[in-house]
């Protein structure tokens, strides 16, 4: 061995020193290594934990599946409570259109509340009475919403449409009567709530009518108090109907001193649907005319 | 399959899930890799087990392999790592002052030195004698030099020595192996 310089074993095959110790037994791993070394190989790529890339695509994936499902609980979440409640179209807006009060539909709803079941005019006084409350919260707007089509019904059929039959709405009727009160801003509920005592001319005349003779009267006053379909623009019509019937004629005669002919000729009409049997004075008849 | 693939397409391919990219590449590789552990190490149990764990170690990192670093470097440097671990367990390595004598003696002039003319047998043997002598590290550089013919730069790499330090130990490898045939 001649070599000195490191160079010598930096050349191809190592120089002197390179070819001596290519003769030097080839040791080789033994086969117990060899199965050792592949079956580990193996079992790293058949135990099912994907390389990192396609791990990373899997994260991605389940990220992008959680982020569309959020955001569906998210949309499904902020839905209107009622909207897969009601389907109709009908029942979509929350302000349901009123017809204005007429004497044939007081009338029709009069005797159509006679024969109606007790239980559904304790449930629709309680909605009226709950409209001229003036003042629903939002739970209670959302129950109208959910109750919207049981109301409509009940509506349509406690004030059958004969509108093009009706006279005009009576001028004291002022306010249009294009809505519930609940649905009216709140100083104007309360400005009905005080007029004229509207709320409690609807609970007093129970008291007063107590010590009339008038059962008639007495009935259809409390009638009155539990129909659905009064607007609230109809405040002297509907006190007239609480009167007996000789004191509402003496209000339609104090209506014609008044110049107020035109209020006179709605209540006489309204008088006469509720009063078939009572004689109208000859005095009044002409504004039947 | 694959013979015609580099080392690095085939840890590659292994590392996408291709088990005969793996064979490929222990096929290339199990000899070098077990003489330098047998030789480096002296001991047939402890080579078979750093084999082993340097395959199990290359396995388990197969994601983190990229392809600009060397298959060759990127195998033995797992095998350096565990040889280094192993020597840090055993006996210490010969004194500087040995070394330097040794060195001293290999500086002398040719006609001061005895000439012997060795069978080949015995070349070997002595040859077998003075690897079993190196200092760890000069026998580690001058392995991964001859036996798996890596450059200055590479063992380097490897060892995480400069390119001087590496020349340095190979010199001085050298001058042991002459040591041991004049002796």
């Amino acid at each position: 061995v001649s070599a000195r310089d490191p160079d010598d074993l930096l050349r191809d095959g190592g120089g002197e020193i390179g070819d001596l110790y290519r003769r030097l037994p080839r040791y080789e791993p033994p086969r117990r290594l060899d199965r050792a070394v592949l079956n580990e190989a193996a079992r790293a790529v058949h135990s099912g934990r994907p390389p990192r890339r396609q791990r990373w695509v899997v994260g991605i994936g389940s990220a992008a599946g959680l982020v569309l499902a959020a955001g569906i609980a998210w949309r499904i979440g902020h839905e209107p409570i009622g909207q897969n409640e009601t389907m109709s179209p009908a029942a979509a807006p929350r302000v349901v259109p009123v017809q204005p009060i007429t004497e044939s539909a007081r009338v029709r709803h009069d005797e159509s509340a006679q024969r109606a079941a007790a239980p559904a005019d304790a449930d629709a006084a309680r909605a009226q009475e709950s409209r001229a409350a003036g003042a629903p919260g939002d739970s209670a707007a959302v129950d109208q919403v959910k109750s919207a089509p049981r109301k409509v019904r009940a509506a349509s059929k406690l004030a059958p449409a004969e509108v093009p039959k009706a006279p005009p709405p009576a001028p004291a009727a002022a306010r249009p009567p294009e809505a519930f009160p609940s649905t009216a801003s709140e100083p104007e509920a309360k400005d009905l709530e005080k007029s004229e005592g509207f709320s409690a001319g609807m609970a007093a005349p129970a008291q007063d009518h107590a010590a009339s003779a008038d059962k008639r009267a007495a009935t259809t006053n409390l009638r009155g108090r539990a129909s659905p379909t009064v607007p609230s623009g109809s405040v002297e019509l509907q006190r007239d109907m609480q009167l007996a019937p000789s004191e509402w004629l003496g209000r339609i005669r104090n209506l014609m001193q008044e110049g107020r002919r035109q209020q006179a000729t709605e209540s006489l009409r309204l008088f006469v649907r509720t009063h078939p049997d009572r004689h109208v004075p000859d005095d009044l008849r002409e504004l039947l005319e | 399959m694959g013979s015609d693939k580099t080392d690095e397409e085939l840890m590659l391919a292994y590392a996408g899930g291709d088990l005969l990219a793996f064979e490929m590449l222990y096929k290339r590789h199990r000899g070098t890799l077990y003489r330098f552990l047998l030789r480096t190490l002296r001991h047939r149990a402890d080579a078979d087990e750093l084999f082993q764990d340097t395959w199990s170690r290359l396995i388990a990192a197969r994601e983190r392999y990229r392809p600009d670093a060397k298959f060759t470097t990127f195998l033995l440097q797992i095998a350096h790592n565990l040889v280094v671990d192993r020597f840090r367990r055993l006996k210490p390595q010969a004194s500087e002052e040995e070394t330097e004598a040794v060195f001293r003696q290999l500086d002398a002039p040719e006609s001061e030195q005895p000439e012997r003319v060795l069978t080949e047998f015995e070349q070997r043997r002595r040859l077998q004698l003075a690897l079993e002598e190196l200092p760890e590290e000069q026998r580690v550089a001058f392995l991964l030099r001859i036996e798996s013919g890596l450059g200055l730069d590479e063992i380097g790499e490897i060892t995480g020595a400069g390119r001087e330090t590496v020349k340095s130990r190979l010199r001085y490898a050298l001058a042991r192996i002459r040591a041991r045939f004049v002796s």
